[in-house]
């Protein structure tokens, strides 16, 4: 069975520099895989080539059978592949709620038709929110959350498309270690209930934790990737880590 | 409070669509037809300068080619009940629309300043031509539009009428954009339009059709100006003044709200009439108005109602928390950090020091 | 041909002056991430007071700059401290637009109040000397706007990369945050920036005052020349200002010597959409930081 995300030799250059070279990296599906590297070894330019927030300069991509080099990122949040931010971006202005219901990747026939919040719509929202101990603040501004709890939002409103990959980019960065926990808690439950797992990990007791396989990144290519323990004892990512 | 909130919209018609029968005088009847001409406008650039958060200078450009689409047919066609200027207005909208489609597709490609600047410049162009197609627009020469038979006494009503038509469309058009999905993909785009396309919403989608049905509104009411003027020239039908002042009356009364747009129109469409009447010439009158525009900008940055909407929010937080302590708003600490756990959590944080 | 290489000569020798203008509205831009939608009025503004020193003392318009730079520079920094300043950071952007074009209807009305809306122009002595080389007409006074524009550009260009200050302006345009850790003053910046803007719309408007006829509503014939020139040549870059300059008016000046002078406005349009729809950003723009 061919994996469920392929990525083959994956190009970007800004100005001249390499920021992803050559990278090939696959996600077999009902994992939670992570890919690590030192800073600057492009790993967000890759998430943001594979989710269609960047247009690569050669190189391609296959998800779920398919081959989606180029999609937009709607079009590949609307065919199962959603992702969060380092930085947890939600729209401050909206309520939780409609945090969540605007993530629900709708035709013309429910934008035009179909209420801003519809009692569906609410419905699963309460659902995810309930699982996400959000539901206390359903109806406050997001604006008027902590950065941990944008965290968990931004992961639960991604929810709500029925993604079958997501990816996360440093879903602990900036929170505190009980938030960590909450995290990893709520990426094992959606782990159990079937959705693949690609992240993106500075904290690497989380990611060992965590995660299997783990991919190394440096320098725009794949150095290494196999279980946490093979990774840690690969000389190439010890060289990377600790500089050459 | 969603219903109190529609029963004194309606209200609000009822009143504006009784006045004329107080035999309100001339003069006040042909204010309250700009202020509603305005009105209509400012509600119509709300949407895609309030809620889709692109703030188009180029709006005039729109009053323009509704204007000179009436002018131009009736130049050619005759008007005997008064009444088919009026029912062009429909076919002058979805004109409009189709010449907005194209425009706001390249320009909608780029954001905030750099669209305003577009869009600005767009308006010159615009009034270049109105100036230059001397064979069909007449050039500084200007068009006639043929009046309609009513007597001097009524003349100013089906005007009024047809207006206040017009504002009960835009505010149900934006009652209902923001009712519906598309309101919230709007406000979507407003917030972090890249993370919105990231999610499936369908951001050039609604934006185009919040600026087609924008510009489709604004050009029906250039309709109506130019009928009701019975004559146009270039620099009035296409007018950048126009334009800075739809948008400073949705300033005023607030950005993305219902009725911010028309309470803004309202209050400034008065105080411009007052200030011409007092100031008569337009020289010093041009420096009252400009300073008028500053306090606003100054003191009232977010709009009457946004503002008096926070006022309320702070207070009836304040009458919740009251009671004890643990009212129901406090959204702080919780979060799903709820059970105790934080033993095992400290051990995480050893390696994961090196976030960007 | 000869029309089209006489187009030529006089869209170069007028992109000077438009680049001068430019430069400021980018400055401005690149500073405070603001919009100057008055930076048209403000060259007008320039263009009278020119205008009055020469009549009322004789004083010539090229000489009269320094002294028109210097009180615009500080007009500059008072439109800055009093009007900009106070806007949230949040929505400044947007604001800014409207409050500038406040400003630009408070000089326009200023401006009609005290000289009336007649039309003025400066003529000195020399205003229509021209040489004839090769058989090509050069307007003496244009020829001699363009070297001060370049002159004035110049000047700018070591402002920006000699002094203290100019240095402080540059570190704020690549990169705000990192400006303010380095302890400059933002809002000091800014003052400074807007009034180096204001000082070049002054010298952009001696200019202006020789070369055509002017009353105070000229700038809304100016502004959207003037924006799409900085769009074109992507917002923040004086070198892309200068391009975008020589591209807008040489274009401008062939269409006007070979079709119509009536639709030499409209090039510039086509021209700015064509590249929109290319390179959103403008030629030298890039999306997120500005670099002088």
């Amino acid at each position: 069975m061919s994996p469920l995300l392929e990525v083959t030799e994956l190009t970007k250059t800004f100005g001249g520099v390499h920021a992803v070279d050559g990278c090939s990296l696959a996600v077999e599906a009902g994992t939670v895989t992570a890919l690590i590297g030192p800073n600057g070894s492009g790993k967000t330019t890759l998430f943001n080539l594979i989710t269609g927030y960047l247009r690569s300069d050669s190189g391609r991509v296959r998800f779920n059978g398919r081959d989606v080099t180029g999609l937009d990122a709607g079009a590949l949040y609307r065919h199962g592949l959603s992702r969060t931010f380092q930085q947890a971006r939600v729209f401050p202005q909206l309520s939780v709620a409609e945090n969540m219901v605007v993530a629900g990747g709708y035709g013309w026939r429910q934008l035009l038709g179909s209420r801003r919040v519809s009692r569906s719509d609410r419905a699963r929202a309460d659902e995810l929110l309930e699982e996400f101990r959000l539901s206390h603040v359903a109806d406050l501004l997001a604006a008027e959350l902590s950065y941990g709890q944008r965290k968990l939002l931004e992961f639960a409103a991604v929810l709500m498309s029925e993604p079958t990959l997501v990816l996360l980019d440093e879903p602990t960065a900036g929170v505190n270690p009980v938030m960590i926990e909450t995290m990893e808690r709520h990426i094992r439950a959606r782990h159990a209930a079937g959705i693949t797992f690609l992240v993106v990990e500075h904290d690497m007791t989380f990611v060992m934790r965590l995660c299997d396989p783990v991919i190394v990144l440096d320098q725009g290519r794949t150095i290494a990737s196999g279980t946490p323990a093979q990774v840690q004892s690969d000389a190439l990512v010890l060289d990377a880590y600790l500089g050459s | 409070m969603t219903r109190l909130r529609s029963s004194g919209g309606l209200l609000f018609f009822v009143i504006l669509a009784a006045l004329p029968s107080f035999n309100l005088a001339h003069w006040v009847l042909n204010m309250l037809i700009f202020t509603l001409m305005f009105a209509v406008m400012a509600s119509a650039w709300n949407l895609v300068g309030g809620l889709a958060g692109y703030p188009s200078l180029g709006h005039a450009a729109f009053f323009g080619v509704g204007a000179y689409a009436e002018a131009l047919w009736f130049g050619h066609h005759s008007v005997t009940s008064g009444w088919e200027p009026f029912l062009m207005l429909p076919a002058i909208g979805v004109l409009a629309a189709l010449i907005g489609w194209p425009i706001g597709a390249v320009a909608m490609r780029t954001r905030t300043d750099v669209f305003a600047i577009v869009t600005i410049t767009l308006l010159f162009v615009a009034q270049g031509f109105a100036f230059n197609l001397h064979s069909i627009t007449g050039g500084a020469q200007g068009l006639a539009v043929p009046p309609g038979p009513w007597s001097a006494a009524t003349y100013d009503r089906p005007f009024y009428y047809v207006l206040v038509a017009l504002l009960g469309l835009a505010v149900g058009i934006t009652a209902a954009t923001l009712r519906s999905k598309i309101g919230l993909s709007l406000a979507a785009v407003r917030g972090d339009e890249d993370k919105a396309r990231g999610i499936g919403v369908r951001t050039t989608g609604v934006k185009l059709l919040a600026f087609c049905v924008s510009v489709g509104l604004t050009a029906m009411v250039g309709g109506v100006w130019a009928y009701y003027e019975g004559f146009i020239y270039p620099q009035f039908a296409i007018d950048p003044l126009i334009t800075i002042a739809i948008v400073l009356m949705t300033f005023l009364g607030g950005r993305a709200t219902l009725w911010g747009p028309v309470l803004g129109a309202f209050i400034l469409e008065s105080a411009q009439q007052l200030l011409a009447y007092q100031l008569g010439g337009s020289q010093v009158y041009l420096i009252a108005y400009a300073l008028v525009f500053l306090l606003i900008m100054l003191l009232l940055p977010r709009g009457i109602l946004p503002t008096a909407q926070e006022r309320l929010r702070h207070r009836r937080r304040r009458l919740d928390a009251a009671p004890g302590p643990a009212g129901t708003g406090s959204g702080g600490s919780a979060g799903g950090t709820s059970r105790s756990g934080s033993t095992n959590g400290v051990v995480a944080s050893a390696t994961g020091g090196a976030q960007a | 041909m000869h029309a089209l290489v006489q187009g030529l000569i006089l869209g170069v020798l007028t992109a000077g002056v438009y680049a001068l203008m430019a430069s400021g509205q980018t400055l401005i831009f690149g500073v405070m991430k603001v919009v100057n939608l008055a930076q048209g009025a403000l060259v007008i503004l320039g263009a009278y007071l020119a205008y009055q020193l020469f009549v009322s003392l004789g004083i010539d318009p090229f000489l009269a700059i320094p002294i028109t730079s210097v009180a615009m520079f500080g007009l500059g920094a008072g439109i800055q401290w009093l009007f900009l300043r106070p806007l949230r950071k949040e929505d400044r952007s947007e604001l800014s637009l409207l409050v500038t074009f406040a400003v630009a209807l408070l000089i326009e009305g200023v401006l009609s109040v005290l000289w009336h809306t007649t039309y003025r122009s400066i003529n000195t002595g020399y205003a229509n000397d021209s040489w004839t080389v090769f058989g090509f007409q050069i307007t003496l006074v244009r020829l001699w706007a363009f070297l001060l524009s370049l002159a004035a550009l110049g000047l700018l260009h070591l402002l920006l990369n000699r002094t203290r200050f100019g240095r402080a302006v540059r570190a704020t345009v690549q990169n705000p945050e990192s400006a303010r850790l380095l302890g400059i003053e933002s809002d000091l910046v800014s003052a400074f920036g807007f009034g180096l803007g204001a000082a070049t719309a002054a010298a952009a408007g001696s200019v202006y005052g020789l070369l055509y006829a002017f009353n105070s509503g000229s700038h809304y014939d100016l502004i959207s020349r003037l924006l799409s020139i900085v769009v074109l040549g992507g917002l923040g870059s004086i070198g892309g200002a200068v391009l975008g300059a020589l591209i807008v008016s040489t274009s401008s000046a062939v269409i006007a010597a070979t079709i119509s002078p009536a639709w030499s406005e409209m090039t510039f349009f086509v021209i700015l959409i064509a590249i929109l729809l290319v390179r959103p950003q403008g030629i030298f723009g890039s999306t997120a930081r500005g670099a002088l």
